[in-house]
């Protein structure tokens, strides 16, 4: 099966919640006093973080979203990932999706990585009999050694990405969606991550990597969207985007 | 490098191309997905219960000591103040106690499973339903452990055993339906309106006196009215009546699966609604 992921205006609108307008009581006491004694249960700011995206995202591509902070990238992410149901448009996906998305990705602090493997994959649908048969390959791929008996809690936020890294690659996703905390693995760890890519990446699946780190979009990407106040401003490939982006800086 | 073969993931987004499906079906399909992963919440439950306990020697029969505590400790003292017979009041008591603590924190765990939830939500695409069947089997599970002891107390206390007891596993079911869509729905406006499991448990402090779990139901007199229609007091008699081998008042059933029906539609339309909308809300 060919993976493919494709939107058709998308638009995202979080509506962010003052302390007032996040209490029931207020807002029940703002409706039957018209108002006055509890104005701040009223507001609510809209804020607008993707507008009018569209997107074709077909097998084979390693996509780069660039963008200054706050344009819209980790936003397009969960709804690729289909974490966020945008407010507006529609989102076609074909193949299954792994997305590595912040550090903490539903990791228990208490529980030790053997233990988070196991969880982890459930969450992503992984019956644990059949992930207990490859923890030990999971736990070689990471490197952590003796850590791995450890709880959670203890881990530095690298060894945390190698974990998540190595439980979400290891069933063999046809998307692939990662933001930019890749970063925080060494680069021993970066190479070895890079061969596991190419081996499953194989001209008919999905990489869509959000970096602010243009030598590894370099590497791993091929090519990339530009992301400006929640709007794509070029696509193309990675050098033409690159380009764009440094002309925009400058 | 070893690959695992898995299910596919279900995508939630609004897929259908050109057509989208209505959010009723949405709901629905996010229903039988949560269901399909059985094995997920129920191994997700007993890990929530291994992690509250660990490093304790008991384990989670800590709670059953515990309730076996309150029920020694108060059912002396009250079946005098009450003026009853301790070999009627307490197994009374006992069984009202299991049953009204498994209500209670179904009922304030529910308001949260969105909230403690949030990082998985945010991070990977799952039914939304997994989170309420993992509440309720997470405190029906609890509650098997207290129920252990109630055979023992049943021949301690010389209470005959009828038939009619094989009723309590059609209760249970109808409970865990009704922790199901009161999960769902506390949940959807707790995690809109933060302010909502403190008032949830407040509430439920105010009822506990007013249910019929301290005190007997006889007491209530001309008041009986208080007692038949509280949702609360069906849920614990269809339960508690059959083991002490007592009838159960017709109302309860009837109040009960009321209950389960006009809770699970409304349940449903605001499911149907706002589910797109949790991980907005988070």
């Amino acid at each position: 099966m060919t993976a493919c992921l494709r939107l058709r205006d998308i638009s995202v609108e979080f509506p962010i919640y003052s302390v007032g307008s996040r209490s029931l009581k207020k807002v029940l006491f703002n409706t039957t006093t018209q108002g006055n004694l509890a104005r701040d249960a009223r507001d609510r700011i809209t804020v607008q973080a993707l507008n009018g995206v569209s997107l074709d995202i077909e097998h084979g591509d390693r996509l780069a979203i660039i963008g200054a902070n706050g344009a819209g990238k980790s936003t397009l992410l969960k709804v690729l990932a289909g974490i966020y149901v945008p407010t507006h448009g529609r989102i076609y996906a074909e193949g299954r999706v792994s997305a590595l998305l912040t550090d903490s990705v539903g990791l228990n602090p208490e529980a030790t990585g053997r233990e988070n493997i196991i969880t982890r994959g459930m969450y992503i649908d992984v019956h644990p009999r059949d992930m207990r048969a490859h923890v030990e390959e999971i736990a070689a791929f990471t490197g952590l050694g003796y850590y791995i008996d450890m709880p959670v809690r203890t881990y530095s936020s690298g060894m945390m990405v190698r974990l998540c890294f190595a439980v979400a690659t290891s069933i063999r996703p046809e998307i692939l969606i990662m933001d930019e905390w890749l970063a925080a693995g060494d680069a021993a760890f970066l190479s070895k991550a890079r061969q596991r890519m190419e081996e499953f990446l194989g001209g008919t699946n999905i990489l869509v990597l959000a970096s602010h780190s243009l030598p590894l979009l370099e590497e791993w990407c091929n090519r990339a969207v530009l992301l400006e106040q929640g709007r794509v401003i070029a696509a193309g490939s990675l050098a033409d985007v690159v380009a764009r982006y440094s002309r925009g800086r400058s | 490098m070893a690959f695992i073969a898995s299910s596919e993931v279900e995508q939630q987004t609004a897929v259908g191309w050109p057509a989208a499906p209505s959010r009723a079906v949405l709901a629905w399909r996010d229903l039988a997905a949560g269901w399909h992963r059985r094995w997920m919440w129920r191994a997700l439950a007993l890990q929530d219960i291994k992690l509250r306990y660990r490093g304790s020697i008991l384990g989670p029969f800590w709670l059953t000591i515990s309730t076996l505590v309150m029920v020694i400790g108060i059912g002396a003292i009250y079946a005098q103040l009450f003026q009853v017979d301790a070999k009627t009041y307490v197994p009374y008591f006992a069984l009202g106690l299991i049953v009204w603590q498994l209500l209670s924190s179904t009922i304030t765990e529910g308001c949260e499973i969105f909230l403690r939830a949030e990082s998985v939500i945010q991070q990977v695409p799952m039914p939304f339903s997994v989170h309420a069947y993992r509440c309720v089997c997470r405190n029906f599970l609890v509650l098997a452990h207290n129920l252990a002891i109630v055979p023992i107390g049943l021949a301690l206390f010389e209470i005959p055993v009828r038939w009619s007891v094989l009723t309590i596993f059609p209760a249970f079911v109808l409970l865990a339906v009704n922790g199901l869509w009161i999960s769902i729905l506390l949940g959807l406006v707790s995690t809109r309106f933060r302010d909502v499991p403190p008032i949830v448990a407040s509430f439920l402090q105010v009822v506990f006196f007013m249910t019929p779990v301290l005190w007997p139901v006889e007491s209530l007199g001309g008041w009986r009215p208080v007692a038949t229609f509280n949702p609360l007091f069906a849920a614990i008699d269809v339960v508690r009546a059959p083991l002490l081998g007592v009838p159960t008042a017709e109302s309860s059933w009837i109040v009960l699966i009321l209950m389960t029906i006009i809770g699970c539609a409304v349940s449903f339309a605001f499911f149907a609604r706002l589910r797109t909308r949790i991980a907005y809300w988070l």
